[in-house]
């Protein structure tokens, strides 16, 4: 994208010589009648972190599957690392997979759990031995090294299924919802970790997750999937920043929408007039649209300035009133009502300790945002 | 918390002995001196003594034991196939019809099934002179069909629970499928493999009816021969032998529950 500016080296989706690691080709998975996965293509890179972020019955754990083996592709083609995966059983590929219920082998201590994949592979007995005790340093359960799966805790054992997971050394993991059942301090703890995990190891990620905010800090790139098809694919900056249509843009992180008509139209900039406003919205980039058009434009919660005083250095500025005020400690959120009836969201950073009590329930406002704010979505 | 009431208390005693008396006093008049069953005549061993000369009833012991072990285990197998194709396989035609043919041998009569078998037996002898003649063979066979039903129910719950990415797991970790099966899937259920093929066990040991029917000479389960025994007067060491039956289930139950005692405690 022309937003970005483009390094190969760390981006080499932005280099038209880097041959992509996955290969999904016009993939398509039917379940009888119905279309789970719908001509999906997908190219994933050497090192990265690619999230598969879509709401439950997308069709991203599927994918998945079909990554692994685990299901058959109706039609289409899935490459990894050169090598056409068609025909090839799960335990033939070059991948591993950690479950989302982790699917440890209950009767089976940390250490054997995570020495099965070895010794499947033939290894000799001491080697076992060293790779798994350095697996198990890495992800700290030394302590546990004895202990069955159910003597451990949730988090415990989310790593039992990781060092599982990682300890063939495999060239693609694939990771679904893995911070699922973690709670959230937890959770972020486990983010980082395994972005760590992931450099140091040069492994390729492929992660299934609902969860927006695990894929926009895990992910180097994000592919959104509804509907059994991805949608939009971009670094979390491009997805978040620049949503290619109204159900990413609402998917990820809040928004508000107005829905409107282009009545101006030029190369750097649009002007919609839109019934929800009383007054026309300005967008500081240019649409590939027509005058007379039906368009809706996103706008974040953050990127709105919320005043008592009228906004003269904004492009855009609303009158309302507070109809809700949600105070979430590092910010409010305010819900502000227009006069059109329809309710804006509005997040306030809370800078200073008294800040967040100037203003409140059915104050009058000024809700303002900048030209380079908005974005033009399509429907 | 209040304890139960005194209504409650009664009720229990009374469900306890209505229960346990019988056995109780089967227990206490195996001891009997006296040749009557129904008069005290001090204590004695002697009708244990008199048991263990009593080469009918060992021999019946030693084949009712040979065939509920056998019998028991061919039912375990067949069980665990059984409900591998009811749980694991896609949907398929007959499956409701497989799954209500698996289970029939549950709700049907014994003489039924017992009559159905041995008209079985005889019409397999005539046309493919297999199996000759009946005796431990056809019991085994018999035995094995009913106790497969409750050893298919048994394993088959167990299955259901079981989280098919578990064996999913052991796959994409490089095992094929067979060695997935004894690596993984085996130890899991296996406990369901134990209670099935004690259940099996048992009603092998227990059946009178349908091991009547398809026995022949030579063959008698100790059913058999406590029930030829009984109908010429209960004679006291047919109490003895109860009683020994009773201390080795009680002993087994005993340590099955131990057992289970420890398991949750690691749980």
């Amino acid at each position: 994208m022309s937003h970005e500016n483009a390094t190969p080296d760390t981006q080499p989706w932005n280099d038209p010589k880097a041959v992509p690691f996955l290969q999904v080709k016009n993939v398509t998975k039917k379940f009888g009648t119905f279309t789970a996965v719908s001509d999906v293509s997908l190219d994933v890179y050497k090192g990265e972190i690619f999230c598969l972020l879509g709401g439950s019955g997308c069709g991203k754990s599927t994918l998945l599957r079909m990554l692994s083996g685990f299901e058959d592709v109706t039609s289409g083609q899935i490459i990894i690392d050169g090598q056409d995966q068609a025909g090839v059983a799960p335990y033939a590929r070059q991948t591993n997979m950690m479950f989302q219920s982790y699917a440890l082998f209950p009767h089976m201590t940390v250490e054997k759990n995570i020495a099965y994949g070895l010794k499947r592979d033939g290894l000799p007995r001491d080697e076992v031995a060293v790779r798994v005790s350095e697996m198990i340093s890495l992800v700290q359960l030394d302590k546990f090294a004895n202990r069955k799966p159910h003597q451990l805790s949730g988090g415990q054992q989310q790593r039992v299924a990781l060092a599982r997971s990682l300890v063939k050394k495999p060239k693609l993991l694939m990771l679904d919802e893995p911070l699922g059942a973690l709670d959230k301090k937890l959770r972020e703890e486990t983010q980082f970790e395994l972005m760590e995990i992931q450099e140091n190891l040069g492994v390729t990620f492929v992660v299934v997750t609902h969860d927006q905010e695990e894929a926009m800090t895990l992910s180097s790139r994000i592919g959104v999937m509804t509907d059994g098809q991805i949608v939009q694919t971009g670094t979390p900056h491009e997805i978040y920043e620049y949503p290619a249509n109204r159900f990413v843009a609402d998917f990820i992180g809040s928004v508000n929408i107005f829905e409107g008509r282009i009545v101006e139209d030029e190369v750097d900039y649009v002007v919609v007039q839109s019934r929800e406003t009383n007054t026309d919205i300005f967008v500081a980039h240019g649409v590939s649209g027509t005058v007379g058009q039906k368009v809706a434009i996103a706008v974040r919660p953050e990127k709105m300035t919320i005043s008592k005083d009228p906004l003269p250095d904004m492009r855009n500025v609303i009158k309302g009133t507070i109809a809700e005020v949600a105070y979430m400690g590092n910010r409010s959120v305010y819900q502000v009502q227009l006069e059109s009836g329809k309710r804006v969201r509005v997040a306030h950073p809370n800078r200073t300790r008294r800040g967040a009590h100037t203003l409140t329930w059915e104050d009058e406002v000024y809700v303002g945002w900048a030209g380079q704010a908005g974005v033009v979505v399509s429907q | 918390m209040r304890g139960p009431s005194t209504f409650l208390k009664v009720m229990g005693l009374v469900g306890f002995i209505f229960l346990y008396a019988p056995i109780i006093s089967l227990v206490v008049y195996s001891f009997n001196e006296s040749k009557l069953v129904t008069v005290w005549g001090g204590f004695s061993t002697k009708w244990y003594v008199e048991l263990f000369r009593d080469p009918q009833i060992l021999e019946a012991a030693w084949v009712s034991l040979k065939i509920a072990f056998i019998s028991a285990t061919l039912a375990i197998i067949i069980g665990t196939v059984a409900s591998f194709v009811l749980i694991r396989f896609k949907k398929f035609r007959s499956k409701a019809l497989l799954s209500m043919m698996i289970t029939a041998p549950l709700v049907m009569p014994e003489v039924i099934i017992g009559l159905s078998l041995l008209l079985l037996f005889v019409a397999m002898e005539n046309l493919i002179g297999w199996p000759s003649g009946r005796g431990m063979l056809t019991i085994i066979i018999a035995h094995a069909t009913f106790g497969s039903a409750y050893a298919a129910v048994v394993i088959q719950s167990r299955l259901v629970d079981m989280d098919l990415s578990i064996e999913e797991a052991a796959l994409d970790l490089g095992a094929k499928p067979l060695r997935v099966f004894f690596d993984i899937t085996l130890p899991i259920i296996a406990p369901a493999l134990m209670s099935g093929w004690l259940l099996s066990f048992t009603l092998s040991l227990d059946d009178l009816v349908i091991a009547s029917f398809v026995s022949g000479p030579g063959a008698s389960t100790l059913p058999m021969v406590i029930f030829s025994k009984v109908r010429l007067g209960v004679s006291p060491d047919v109490n003895a032998l109860a009683t020994i039956i009773i201390g080795i289930v009680s002993l087994g139950i005993i340590v099955a529950a131990l057992q289970m005692n420890r398991g949750k405690k690691n749980g």
